[in-house]
C-alpha cells in the first residue's frame, strides 16, 4: 500500500502541491489526472524520492521511498525518454539494470523478459536512436522493470505515442496488474484512465480535487445524462439523474418518435467540470 | 563500487560511440603535439646548419683563416668562444659542439710534407652520433682546403718546400733512406714551383678536391662532452605535455555536459531513484573523467616515447598526471554545477578553458612569454599542469620541486570538486 500524508511542496512562490493525502491499495491502478502544471510529476517525484517534500510523508508499505530498501521496489518511467540514444536496447538494459545489484546470471534473463514484455526482443541490439517514438516509449518501460520493482510510476507514459505502441502500452500495464504490481499511472488523456484505471484522483493546482474509482467520480461530478428526442412536436433536450424513468416519461407525451440521442458524462467531463475550461500553457 | 564502474563503463561507451568526441579527446591533442613538435623542431625546411663554438688558441694567420673557413660554410653556424664558455655552451645543450685549435695548429697546417697534420679538438656529447660523423667529415672537408691552397699558390709551396727542407734535416725521427729520397725530391720540387712562379701558373695537386691525396688534412680528436639535460630534448617535449593539455580539457568538457546531459534527458531520476546515492553518482562521474584523463595521457606519452623519441621520468609523470587528473576532475564537477543545458555547460567550460589555457601555456610554451604574461599564467591551472607535466618530461625537477606544481593542482581540483558537489543539482529542473 503506498500512503501519501498532506504532502506540501513549494517552488519559490509556487506553492505545487498542497496538502494532498491519498492511499493507494497495493495491486491497483492509480491514476492522478490533472492538466498541465497541475502537480502531477511533483507528486510523483516526491513519492518517488526524487525531491524531498516540504511537509507531510509517503510510506511504500511503510517504507520511506528514500531509503535504499525502499528504492529496490520503485519503478520509475519518466515522462521524458530517459534512455542513451547512442547505446543499444541491450546496452541500455544491462546499465540500468547494474544499478540494482541483479545478480549476473540473472541479468541476462531479467532483460530478455523486459525486451519481450515490451515487444522489443527482435531490435535488443539497435541503437535507440534508429528507434520510433513509440519503441522509445516501450523501452523506457522496460528499462523501469528490469528489477521486478513492486511500485510502477509511469508519469505520462503515452506521450507522443502511435496508436500500435499505445495499445501494448496500456496492456503492459493491465499485464503488470495482473502480476500484482500497485501502478500509478498521470496522464491528460481520460481515456486512458477511464480504461485503466481502478481508482482515479483529480488534482490542479497542486490540490487534490476528486478522489475515487471513475463510477464514482461519474456520478459525483460528472451531472445528468444528456437526452435527445427527435419527434413530430420537434427536438426535445433534457438532463436526467435517471434516465429510464425520465425517459420513459417523456415518450408518454411524443407522437412518432424520429431518434432518441444520449450523452453520458465521461471522465473528461468529470475533469472539465472541476479543473474548468480555461486554457493552461 | 560496481555502480561507479558500471557509471564509468557506460561513459566510456557513450565516448567512444561519439566520434567527434573521440577525435577530439584522443587525436586532436597528438595531431597539435606532432604538427607543431614538426614545425618548432626546424624538420619543416629550415636550416640544417649545426651550431657549433669555436676556440682559436693558436691566433696565428692559419689558425684564423681555418676559423674564418668554418665560419663561411654552409655546414656550421659558428660561435667565437672561449675554451670553457663553449664546453658550457655545449654542456649545457645550446651548441652541438666545440672546435678547439690547440696551440701549433697554424705551425701543423703548414707542413704539407712533413710534421703531424693540424689537429682539432672537437667536443661533442657522445650520444650525438649522428653529428659527430657528420662534423668529421665537413671538418675533413675543409681541412683538404690547405693542400689545395698549398698547390695553387707558388709562393706559398715554396714557403712549404723550404719549411720541409728544414724539418727533415732536422728530424731524427725519419729513416735514413727517406730522407735521402726526400733531400733529393723536394729541392727539385722548389725548382719546379720557381719556373711555374715565372711562367706566372698555379698548378694542381691530384684529384679536382684533392680527394686522393693520402696525407690527412686534420686530426681530429674528439672529446666526450656530456650534455646536461636541462633543456627540451626536442620541440616534441614541449607540445606533447601542451597536447596533453587540450586532451584533457576535452575529457572536461566532454563530462561537464554528459552530467548536464544526463539532467535534461532524464535519465539521472532514473539514477536518482535506483539504489544508489547521490555521492556514488558524483563519484562514478568523477572517476570517469578522471580515467579517461589518465587514457589520454597515457596514450600521448606512449606515443611521445616510442615515435616522437620524448624520454621522461616515468614516477614524475604519473605524479603529475594524477594532480592534473584530480584538478580538473574538480574543475569538470564545478562547471556541471554552473548550467542547466548541454550549450550552456559547453560554453561556460569551453570558454573558461580556453582562456586558462591561452594564458597557461597551451598555445604558447610558457617559455616564451613576455614576464607579465608568465605572472599572469599562475592564476591558470593549465599553467600548472603543464609545469607539472614538463617537470617530468625535460625541466628534471627533484620531487621536492614537483610539489608546487602537484600542491597547487591538487588543491584546485578540491576546492572546485567540492563546490561543484555541493552546488549541483542532480534533479531533472
Amino acid at each position: 500500500m503506498i500512503q501519501v500524508d498532506a504532502l506540501n511542496k513549494h517552488f519559490g512562490s509556487i506553492h505545487a502541491v498542497k496538502d494532498v493525502s491519498l492511499e493507494i491499495p497495493t495491486g491497483q491502478i492509480f491514476g492522478l489526472l490533472g492538466p498541465n502544471g497541475a502537480g502531477k510529476s511533483t507528486s510523483i517525484s516526491i513519492m518517488t524520492g526524487l525531491i524531498d517534500c516540504d511537509s507531510g510523508s509517503v510510506a511504500l508499505n511503510g517504507l520511506n521511498p528514500q531509503s535504499k530498501q525502499a528504492r529496490f521496489k520503485i519503478g520509475l518511467i519518466p515522462q521524458s525518454i530517459a534512455l542513451y540514444e547512442e547505446l543499444s536496447a541491450v546496452d541500455n538494459l544491462s546499465f540500468f539494470a547494474s544499478l540494482y545489484d541483479i545478480p549476473k546470471n540473472k541479468m541476462s534473463e531479467r532483460m530478455d523478459w523486459a525486451l519481450e514484455f515490451v515487444g522489443l526482443s527482435d531490435r535488443a541490439n539497435d541503437r535507440v536512436s534508429q528507434f520510433s517514438g513509440g519503441m522509445k516509449r516501450r523501452l523506457n518501460l522496460a528499462a523501469s522493470l528490469l528489477h521486478d520493482p513492486d511500485y510502477i510510476f509511469m508519469d505520462e507514459p503515452t506521450a507522443g505515442v502511435d496508436p500500435q505502441s499505445r495499445n501494448k502500452l496500456f496492456e503492459n500495464v493491465l499485464k503488470l496488474k495482473e502480476l500484482g504490481k500497485t501502478v500509478i499511472y498521470t496522464t491528460h488523456y481520460m481515456e486512458e484512465a477511464q480504461k485503466l484505471c481502478d481508482k482515479v484522483g483529480i488534482i490542479d493546482h497542486g490540490q487534490l480535487l476528486a478522489l475515487g474509482t471513475v463510477d464514482e467520480l461519474l456520478k459525483q461530478y460528472g451531472g445528468d445524462t444528456k437526452v435527445s428526442i427527435s419527434s413530430e412536436q420537434g427536438v426535445q433536450h433534457f438532463e436526467s439523474g435517471d434516465v429510464s424513468q425520465d425517459l420513459l416519461e417523456a415518450l408518454k407525451k411524443s407522437n412518432k418518435v424520429y431518434d432518441i440521442s444520449m450523452h453520458r458524462p465521461d471522465l473528461e467531463t468529470v475533469f472539465l467540470n472541476l479543473t474548468g475550461r480555461q486554457l493552461r500553457d | 563500487m560496481n555502480k561507479m564502474l558500471a557509471l564509468m563503463k557506460k561513459d566510456f561507451k557513450l565516448l567512444f560511440r561519439d566520434k567527434m568526441a573521440v577525435f577530439f579527446t584522443f587525436v586532436f591533442p597528438l595531431v597539435f603535439a606532432f604538427i607543431f613538435g614538426s614545425i618548432f623542431s626546424g624538420d619543416g625546411g629550415g636550416s640544417k646548419a649545426l651550431k657549433v663554438a669555436v676556440v682559436d688558441l693558436d691566433q696565428t694567420e692559419q689558425s684564423k683563416a681555418f676559423v674564418e673557413q668554418i665560419s663561411e660554410a654552409d655546414e656550421f653556424t659558428v660561435t667565437l668562444s672561449t675554451e670553457e664558455k663553449a664546453k658550457d655552451l655545449v654542456r649545457r645543450g645550446k651548441r652541438v659542439a666545440y672546435f678547439i685549435l690547440p696551440q701549433g695548429f697554424g705551425e701543423d697546417y703548414k707542413g704539407v710534407f712533413a710534421g703531424s697534420p693540424p689537429e682539432v679538438l672537437v667536443g661533442i656529447d657522445p650520444s650525438r652520433k649522428a653529428e659527430a660523423g657528420y662534423l668529421e667529415g665537413s671538418l675533413m672537408k675543409l681541412g683538404i682546403n690547405r693542400f689545395e691552397q698549398a698547390f695553387s699558390d707558388p709562393t706559398a709551396m715554396t714557403e712549404q718546400l723550404d719549411a720541409s727542407i728544414a724539418q727533415i734535416q732536422e728530424s731524427d725521427d725519419i729513416p735514413d733512406e727517406w730522407k735521402s729520397l726526400l733531400n733529393d725530391y723536394l729541392p727539385k720540387m722548389k725548382e719546379l714551383t720557381a719556373q711555374e712562379i715565372g711562367n706566372g701558373e698555379g698548378f694542381g695537386f691530384g684529384g679536382e678536391d684533392g680527394a686522393e691525396n693520402p696525407m690527412m688534412p686534420l686530426k681530429v680528436t674528439k672529446q666526450e662532452e656530456v650534455v646536461k639535460r636541462s633543456g627540451p630534448q626536442n620541440a616534441f617535449a614541449i607540445t606533447i605535455p601542451q597536447g596533453v593539455i587540450w586532451a584533457i580539457m576535452g575529457c572536461v568538457i566532454g563530462f561537464a555536459i554528459s552530467i548536464v546531459q544526463e539532467k535534461t534527458l532524464g535519465t539521472m531520476n532514473r539514477l536518482i531513484v535506483a539504489p544508489i546515492s547521490r555521492t556514488q553518482i558524483v563519484a562514478g562521474k568523477a572517476l570517469g573523467c578522471f580515467v579517461a584523463q589518465i587514457a589520454v595521457v597515457t596514450l600521448l606519452f606512449v606515443v611521445a616515447y616510442f615515435v616522437l623519441g620524448v624520454r621522461f621520468n616515468l614516477p614524475k609523470l604519473i605524479l603529475a598526471a594524477v594532480a592534473s587528473g584530480i584538478c580538473f576532475v574538480g574543475l569538470m564537477m564545478f562547471f556541471a554545477s554552473l548550467a542547466k543545458t548541454e550549450r550552456s555547460v559547453a560554453g561556460i567550460t569551453n570558454a573558461f578553458l580556453l582562456m586558462m589555457g591561452m594564458v597557461g601555456g597551451a598555445m604558447i610554451p610558457l617559455f616564451v612569454m613576455p614576464g607579465w604574461m608568465q605572472a599572469i599564467s599562475n592564476f591558470s591551472p593549465v599553467k600548472w599542469a603543464i609545469v607539472a607535466f614538463e617537470g617530468a618530461v625535460w625541466r628534471d625537477f627533484s620531487y621536492g620541486e614537483m610539489m608546487t606544481p602537484v600542491l597547487i593542482l591538487i588543491a584546485i581540483g578540491v576546492v572546485a570538486f567540492i563546490l561543484g558537489t555541493r552546488m549541483v543539482k542532480l534533479e531533472q529542473a
